[in-house]
């Protein structure tokens, strides 16, 4: 699989939707495959939450590409036969422009002074970038969770650059619960005494305690009561233990990893920034979800699962609804999914099925 | 030869109609009435294979259950709504046949003939009827409304549907002979459309 990666500097900044202004920002990225001559199989992937620029294949910084399963040579999303792009997103922590680079003009960490930033704004980065890599149109921009909600909003804010969008596992706005388990998360990690409200940089410390807590209830919203129990049931724990905190049950073990292992990984304001992000999305913004789409001209593939708890497949119903009432054409698939919310990112039959005949079309 | 579907409905579908099948299976009568009139056309299944086919065919689908989805989708204005061969199956034919008039101006009905003369020699020897059209046992198939021309159209007047034109298929799959005189008892399936 031919791979690139690499960081593209915008000198000319971005307008945000807050009405403040980065006046310069980078964009790390990774490529799949090859752009062809009529540049028409480029496909645009948006990354979820906690995700960044490695969609596929394996590297040394980040390991496996979240989207792997889907994605890479004779896969899903063939990068035989299409050109891919992802990028981590403004405000992230892989490379890109966020609260934990260095501010241009003073030198100094950002920190909580990067601006919040929103789907929009990534959208519109995510267009600076397209047009920097001479793509006229995506043939596909897709992603699950907060990755979807960037390729609704993709149609929505360039109808003429987009043919096809996929959103999976998404929602057109969070909903209150969505909000609350977020504030949640969010006040887990400002009562860190490490936080120091956000400049934490500068004490050389990071708010690990608060993190790792934010992570493991992020965690347990990712993944569906059944699999929890049938992967973790109430077994307990063996001695060898990856933690040294006294755990009991082995779901308490595997939060308490997986927290552990985020929270070195991950920047406590990025968590917070884009939980923000997700929490203020909403793609009809002043008006309803029917007229916000009014302008789409691409054709949908929705998804969901029946294990999503965090973005059931209502959700992704009321999308279906709204664009046919705007005559899109746009499908809307539930699958069983194992695996909570986050089965967006494993692949099942039926699943690479339906993305690889929408794509091929 | 056999009339296919899509041929019937041809006749009753405008050009570029919004149109809802309800049990579209793989999606192929959507696309040839995509094919021969332009419509846009949504596709309700719940087979996941079939709906793969769907989208493999660029016809837009929903994974629905028809029983607890149809009221999904009143708003979206539908010229036409088809329920070929799945009428039968659905918990509350009426209740349906009404809501189908209500998101689309018409509908398109399609259902098995249990007054098919050979259903009733099945009933006169004392066993359910398995025919060609109805081949499952009684306690496998997924019919549990089945009714008669008869019946269907009694409902229809109940219900104050109107029927706008139909057409009686016989056991050789085309229009002609007995069906035409007497279908109730000569034909293996109505096509309705209805409207209010």
């Amino acid at each position: 699989m031919k791979t690139e990666t690499k960081l593209v500097h915008f000198s000319e900044g971005i307008e945000l939707e807050s009405g403040e202004k980065l006046n310069s920002f980078d964009l790390m990225l990774e490529t799949y495959g090859e752009l062809n001559e009529g540049k028409s199989n480029a496909i645009l992937l948006c990354h979820a939450f906690s995700g960044n620029h490695h969609a596929a294949g394996s590297s040394e910084d980040f390991g496996t590409g979240w989207w792997d399963q889907l994605v890479g040579p004779g896969k899903s999303i063939d990068t035989n036969k299409y050109f891919i792009v992802c990028c981590n997103n403004l405000g992230g922590c892989a490379g890109s422009s966020g609260p934990s680079s260095i501010n241009p003009s003073s030198q100094k960490i950002f920190g909580k002074s990067f601006p919040q930033v929103s789907v929009l704004d990534w959208v519109n980065s995510q267009k600076m970038l397209m047009d920097k890599l001479n793509i006229e149109c995506w043939h596909f921009v897709a992603g699950g969770s907060l990755g979807g909600m960037q390729a609704l909003q993709w149609s929505i804010s360039y109808p003429d650059k987009v043919k096809k969008a996929g959103i999976f596992a998404a929602a057109a706005k969070s909903s209150s619960q969505n909000i609350a388990m977020n504030e949640v998360a969010r006040e887990s990690i400002r009562k860190d005494e490490n936080f120091h409200n956000g400049n934490y940089y500068e004490h050389d410390v990071i708010p690990k305690n608060g993190l790792k807590t934010a992570r493991m209830l992020g965690h347990i919203t990712y993944l569906s009561e059944e699999h929890m129990d049938s992967r973790f049931g109430r077994k307990f724990q063996d001695e060898g233990s990856k933690v040294e905190e006294s755990v009991s049950f082995e779901v308490e073990n595997y939060l308490q990893y997986k927290g552990e292992q985020f929270s070195e990984l991950f920047d406590a304001n990025s968590y917070i920034l884009m939980t923000k992000v997700m929490d203020s999305y909403d793609a009809g913004k002043s008006k309803t979800l029917d007229e916000a789409l009014k302008d789409v001209k691409a054709e949908f593939l929705i998804v969901g699962f029946y294990s999503d708890w965090l973005y059931p497949p209502e959700r992704g119903k009321e999308i279906q609804i709204a664009a046919m009432n705007n005559n899109i054409k746009s499908s809307f698939v539930v699958l069983q999914g194992d695996h909570g919310h986050d089965s967006f990112l494993f692949n099942s039959e039926t699943y690479s099925n339906l993305i690889t005949n929408f794509i091929e079309s | 030869m056999a009339i296919k579907l899509s041929k019937i409905i041809n006749s009753w579908v405008p050009e570029n109609s919004k149109v809802i099948d309800f049990g579209c299976g793989d999606g192929s009568l959507l696309k040839e009435l995509f094919e021969n009139k332009q419509v846009l056309g949504y596709g309700v299944e719940i087979n996941d294979i079939k709906i793969e086919k769907c989208i493999e065919k660029g016809i837009p689908v929903i994974k629905l259950d028809i029983d607890k989805g149809l009221n999904d989708f009143m708003s979206s204005n539908f010229d036409l709504s088809i329920m070929a061969k799945s009428i039968q199956c659905l918990k509350n034919p009426d209740l349906a046949l009404n809501r189908m008039l209500e998101l689309s101006k018409r509908c398109v009905v399609t259902l098995p003939n249990l007054g098919y003369w050979r259903c009733r020699i099945n009933l006169a020897s004392g066993k359910m009827p398995i025919t060609p059209e109805l081949p499952s046992s009684w306690y496998e198939t997924e019919n549990i409304h089945l009714c008669t021309i008869k019946d269907f159209e009694n409902l229809c007047l109940k219900e104050n549907i109107r029927i706008k034109d139909k057409v009686f298929i016989n056991r050789n799959g085309d229009q002609g002979g007995l069906s035409k005189i007497n279908p109730n008892l000569f034909a293996v399936e109505g096509v309705y459309l209805l409207e209010r």
